[in-house]
């Protein structure tokens, strides 16, 4: 029993002592009944239930003998709860009384007596009583402190010590003194030091709530009152607000509505203007959480008004869920476009109408170009406009609907977004970025040629679109087109970088044509006009030249000529092994084979004492770079290559060892490619986060998973860096990989993408240093699985201990399955949430 | 950025939603004089941050866009002003001290 009552479990207490003394029946368990009576009636009395204090408290005197002597104490405390102070502080009044009573009583009186005015009069102690002094003192500073500003002498209250059980009361008149002086942060102290089982207590959550704080607990009428009369209506709305804030949070829907009741009708009152507002962020909050639009329409005391504030929050209200609904949110900043055009927000042509586009076409950009398809044929099929949300709204609102009564899917269009866009407010980087899209829809080059030319009408001044229209020429073999736009371009700005590598590459394209045609007369032709080019000398070019009369001499079959244009390129560029690399690649742009190189080029290649074989290719793989043709390494060099790479610590820089690892890319020879991203993650110096995508690139496809966090870090890093053709090559990939991966559409919107493609610092580092450590390319672990089974049947057990499909794998795979099969039901019944929020339940 | 995505750069430099650019840039020169970057850096800079915003079409539609926080608190939807603190005797806190 003493156990139940230290835990504060009166009830059960008494129950079990009744228990006892029905079973033992002695004043010993009489004594103990009576105790456990009294701690309940302790326990009444501090839940304010006075009136059943009293009753149980008479009912134990009168029932048993020994209770009138036991329950004394608790009989004074009874009354002092009624108010009847005397009895209580009669006893104080005697000079004999034990100090453990005495401090009992003061207990008492710190916990119950929540009036002054009564303590002040209390006529069984002496008007000189410290007691009585301390609350009439206490008691003319409160009423001083709440009427108005008040003099420092007035609150000092020399006749309350701290030890006094009116302690409190003086901490609380201080709290109010400091709130009425604004000074928040001492009258929130003061708060902190009140008793909290004492009367004073009360006014904390009333005085918490008019200082702006949040609070959990709901406030008694009383204390909604005081904050209504001391702060006025906004500080009821405010609180409203708060509670709705908190409801919210549970999503628990019998919590939400009366607190969207009450919140609504205060503002109505409080701050009438605010009301719409306030019912719109409850509408889309009520969307967020699928809440019944009816009833909360019903709770709010009407509709909420769907002008271009509210289709903007929506919008970002789903934009801002991260989940992608790429197509459902182009479709509610149209509605917003709409509207806040008809309200004057923008102009229909405006450069906000423009960046509104832009905006728009990213989410759809985000999508796989499959998946984009599939999506745009369902949505086109499905959607029939937001006519349930123009239920109850005013003629105004409505005659907006109603100007777009055919449903134009344009926005479904990144193409039709751009070219508005475009069209409107024609700037670089819209061009740019529509540009880019229409490269990407490989399946027709007119269209990214549409968007060049455009570009080039609307801002004639830009290079850009000419040099993309040479190149698209130039990769279609329409050269007269691509010099044709050259010249444009070299008309705008000759000195351009850009447009001088550009006609470096078209000579070098239509000399390599030449040679495929076998018309050597044509090929001197080019080869005058290129060395007549600054740039084509330049570095290793001049080698590059003479690379190509090289080739030239060798399709005319003199040999002899042949020969020493090859030793003369092996003095340019200082190794004989370059040399060869070099006519390999000027031979190949020109149509020869490698029974030619085998026939015509050594054999045994020779690394002269300067550079290493790694260091020899990587230069000529950045030769062919700047002229545009395309270098191959040789598969007799794979293996001395990856020693090299591997093995010796690279002399190469950053620009050699990247280019070297995407011509191993190009012919896909990943373990060379791998073997330079180990050797530029060695490099101190900022360029990691290239070489992690390279190491993205390079890793087999059973590393997916590692292939990933490569990019993710690459990303992460080279925007960290500054190196934003990093960045954008990373997200490219990485949309890529999703779209390669996940045929299926579905399976695509399950997954949770848009989550892993971001890192925190410590994730990045993680990755980097795991791939700074991991030099060596990953071996096939399902390659034991491919081992012939005549082999396979001669491996002992030990051997086949840890073969890859145990049933414990099987089991694993199946969990996953599993998993996959739940998410997907998800899915569905997302979906069909969705789809009745966008056709009826709405508000 | 020196100003927030809730804040409005008009409001920021003093001129209305339809001002004219010319206005928008007079406001601006006029308010950096009355801050200038030595005496009040930190007012200079939302100055200047909120001229970024409004002098690009391009930023200005964005911050237009985006300057809405859906999940923000409702209470957020007040203007942050000081409430009232009005003096009341003592009879209504004396109610919440009688009410247990």
């Amino acid at each position: 029993m003493r156990v139940l009552l230290a835990k504060g479990k009166t009830r059960p207490a008494v129950e079990l002592a009744k228990e006892i003394h029905k079973r033992y029946d002695s004043p010993k368990t009489e004594a103990l009944l009576v105790d456990a009576y009294a701690a309940r009636i302790r326990s009444l009395l501090e839940t304010g239930l006075k009136k059943e204090a009293r009753e149980l408290f008479e009912l134990v005197q009168q029932r048993y003998s020994c209770g009138r002597a036991r329950l004394a104490e608790i009989g004074v405390l009874v009354s002092a709860s009624e108010g009847k102070l005397e009895e209580l502080l009669r006893l104080l009044s005697d000079p004999a009384l034990p100090r453990e009573r005495r401090r009992a009583i003061e207990n008492a009186v710190k916990s119950l007596v929540s009036d002054l005015n009564a303590l002040s009069e209390c006529a069984v102690l002496a008007s000189d009583h410290p007691l009585r002094t301390a609350a009439a003192a206490l008691l003319r500073a409160f009423t001083a402190v709440t009427a108005g500003p008040v003099e420092p002498s007035t609150l000092e209250l020399p006749e309350v010590s701290h030890r006094s059980p009116l302690a409190s009361w003086k901490i609380l008149v201080r709290a109010i003194e400091y709130f009425y002086q604004e000074n928040d942060a001492a009258c929130d102290r003061c708060l902190e030091l009140i008793d909290p089982d004492s009367p004073p207590a009360r006014l904390i959550p009333a005085l918490r709530s008019m200082l702006g704080a949040r609070t959990e607990e709901r406030l008694k009428p009383a204390a909604n009152s005081l904050v209504t009369e001391v702060c006025g209506d906004k500080a009821s709305l405010r609180r409203a607000l708060q509670e709705l804030d908190s409801a919210i949070e549970t999503k628990i829907l019998g919590k939400i509505l009366p607190e969207i009741e009450r919140a609504t009708a205060t503002c109505e009152v409080a701050c009438p203007e605010l009301l719409e507002r306030l019912r719109q962020h409850i509408s889309v909050r009520a969307l967020q959480l699928d809440l019944p639009t009816r009833k909360v329409r019903a709770a709010m005391g009407g509709a909420s008004i769907k002008n271009a504030y509210f289709w903007r929050l929506f919008a970002r209200s789903v934009e801002s869920s991260r989940k992608p609904f790429g197509l459902l949110i182009c479709a509610l900043w149209e509605q917003f476009r709409r509207h806040a055009v008809a309200e004057g927000w923008f102009a229909e042509n405006s450069p906000e109408a423009a960046a509104l586009y832009l905006h728009m076409a990213q989410f759809l950009l985000e999508l796989p170009v499959e998946t984009l398809e599939v999506l745009q044929r369902d949505f086109a099929a499905e959607f029939s406009g937001f006519h349930a949300f123009y239920e109850d709204q005013p003629p105004g609102i409505r005659a907006v609907q109603a100007k777009y009564k055919k449903n134009d899917l344009y926005f479904l269009s990144p193409g039709s977004l751009f070219e508005r866009a475009c069209r409107i407010d024609p700037r670089r980087e819209a061009f740019e970025q529509w540009w880019q899209w229409a490269r990407e829809q490989e399946s027709d080059w007119r269209i990214a040629d549409y968007v060049a030319e455009c570009w080039h009408r609307a801002l004639p001044n830009h290079s850009q679109p000419l040099l993309y229209l040479m190149e698209s020429a130039q990769k279609r073999g329409a050269l007269n087109k691509a010099t044709e736009a050259l010249e444009q371009a070299q008309k705008l700005d000759a000195l351009n970088p850009e447009v001088r590598r550009a006609a470096l590459r078209l000579l070098v394209a239509q000399t390599g044509r030449h040679l495929r045609q076998r018309k050597p007369h044509l090929v001197e032709k080019d080869l005058a006009a290129l060395e007549a080019l600054p740039q084509a000398r330049a570095a290793d070019g001049a080698a590059f030249l003479v690379a190509l009369r090289w080739a030239c001499e060798t399709i005319r079959g003199n040999s002899e000529l042949a020969s020493g244009f090859l030793s003369q390129i092996g003095g340019l560029l200082g190794s004989s092994a370059a040399a060869i690399l070099a006519c390999q690649t000027a031979g190949r742009l020109g149509g020869l084979t490698h029974a030619d190189f085998d026939r015509l080029l050594p054999q045994r290649v020779s690394v002269d004492s300067e550079g290493s074989l790694a260091s020899v290719t990587a230069r000529v793989c950045t030769l062919a770079g700047e002229v545009g043709a395309n270098f191959t390494i040789p598969t007799a060099w794979q293996e001395l290559l990856l020693q090299e790479l591997t093995n010796r610590p690279s002399k190469l820089d950053v620009r050699q060892l990247d280019m070297l690892g995407r011509a191993a890319l190009g012919r896909n020879q990943r373990e060379i490619a791998y073997a330079a991203s180990a050797a530029g993650l060695a490099i101190e110096g900022g360029a990691e986060a290239r070489f992690l995508l390279l190491r993205a690139r390079a890793l087999p496809e059973w590393e997916a998973e590692r292939r990933s966090d490569c990019i993710a870090a690459a990303a992460a890093l080279g925007r960290g860096q500054q190196d934003m053709s990093t960045v954008k090559e990373a997200v490219e990939l990485w949309r890529g990989r999703c779209s390669n991966a996940r045929k299926n559409v579905l399976d695509w919107l399950e997954s949770e993408d848009w989550d892993e493609f971001s890192m925190t610092t410590e994730q990045i580092d993680a990755v980097l240093q795991h791939e700074k450590h991991c030099r060596a390319f990953p071996p096939d672990r399902y390659a034991r699985s491919r081992t012939p089974f005549a082999e396979a049947g001669y491996v002992n057990e030990a051997e086949n201990d840890d073969k890859p499909f145990s049933l414990a794998d099987i089991a694993q795979l199946v969990a996953g399955m599993s998993q996959v099969l739940e998410k997907r039901q998800r899915k569905a019944r997302r979906d069909r949430d969705l789809a009745a929020a966008e056709q009826g339940e709405l508000f | 950025m020196n100003i927030q995505l809730n804040e409005d750069p008009r409001e920021i430099l003093g001129v209305l939603p339809n001002a004219s650019d010319e206005t928008i840039r007079g406001a601006y020169l006029r308010k950096v004089k009355e801050n200038p970057p030595d005496r009040e850096p930190a007012a200079f800079e939302r100055i200047r941050d909120a001229y970024e915003v409004l002098r690009d079409p391009h930023r200005r539609a964005m911050h237009m866009f985006l300057s809405v926080d859906p999940e923000a608190p409702l209470l957020c939807l007040l203007p942050e002003s000081n409430p009232e603190r009005r003096f009341t005797g003592p009879h209504p806190w004396l109610v919440v001290l009688g009410e247990k």
